[in-house]
């Protein structure tokens, strides 16, 4: 290997860890944590209470979204957005939501949360 | 009311609870064995996926994880592939693979 390649090849590893949240998917926007944070008051009243229930149509807990795999996250509010997964309150929100949103809030959540980390 | 009809009417509804919760019980070890021959593949052994596209399963909510699966198995959510493994689990596999994954050491939490 050349000096040149060399150079080539750590500017290529050191791209890729300036990208820590690019997104797998092709065509997916990639997305930004901090822009996430940014835009989830209409996530927090569900998803970040402790244990808190979603009661129409169905009682359960919602899911613990903190650590989830980023590409699951978007292709969740996708699905959403579709129609293709029918709850009615994300159905409405993921609706709102651009593809550079769905980035956004999956890349932050898919941030371990202190609590997590901590373990 | 009489002592003896309040204490026969307390009787049964302890019992009723009683079955409530036998009933409800899940079996973790069960689940154990189902998610290593159905679920590990993908999701990984203890649910904590490392395949971007599926989502890690370890600490998740016990009912949210039984209603995904009974949603994939009536075909309420849709995906091809979880519609063939969920399609072949009964009610009970169900409920023990909700509880074995719900105590694997949590992939995930509750972020605000």
């Amino acid at each position: 290997m050349t000096k040149t390649t060399h150079f080539a090849a750590a500017a290529v590893v050191a791209l890729a860890a300036a990208l820590p949240f690019a997104a797998a998917a092709q065509g997916v926007p990639a997305g930004n944590p901090v822009a996430g944070s940014q835009k989830n008051q209409m996530c927090t009243g569900c998803h970040g209470i402790e244990g808190w229930r979603t009661a129409f149509p169905e009682v359960y807990k919602v899911p613990k979204l903190g650590g989830q795999h980023q590409a699951y996250m978007v292709k969740a509010l996708q699905a959403y957005k579709s129609g293709e997964r029918t709850h009615p309150s994300m159905r409405a929100i993921a609706a709102s939501l651009s593809d550079q949103d769905m980035a956004d809030l999956a890349a932050y959540y898919a941030q371990a949360s202190l609590k997590t980390a901590a373990k | 009311m009489t002592m003896s009809k309040r204490l026969l009417i307390s009787l049964a509804a302890a019992a009723a609870i009683a079955a409530g919760a036998a009933a409800q019980a899940a079996n973790i070890e069960a689940g154990k064995a189902k998610a290593k021959e159905v679920c590990a593949a993908c999701h990984g052994e203890d649910g904590n996926s490392q395949v971007a596209d599926y989502p890690k399963l370890s600490g998740q909510h016990t009912d949210y994880l039984a209603k995904a699966l009974r949603d994939y198995k009536s075909g309420a959510r849709k995906n091809a592939i979880m519609a063939a493994f969920a399609g072949a689990l009964s009610k009970d596999d169900i409920e023990n693979l909700a509880a074995y994954f719900h105590v694997q050491p949590a992939a995930v939490s509750t972020r605000n």
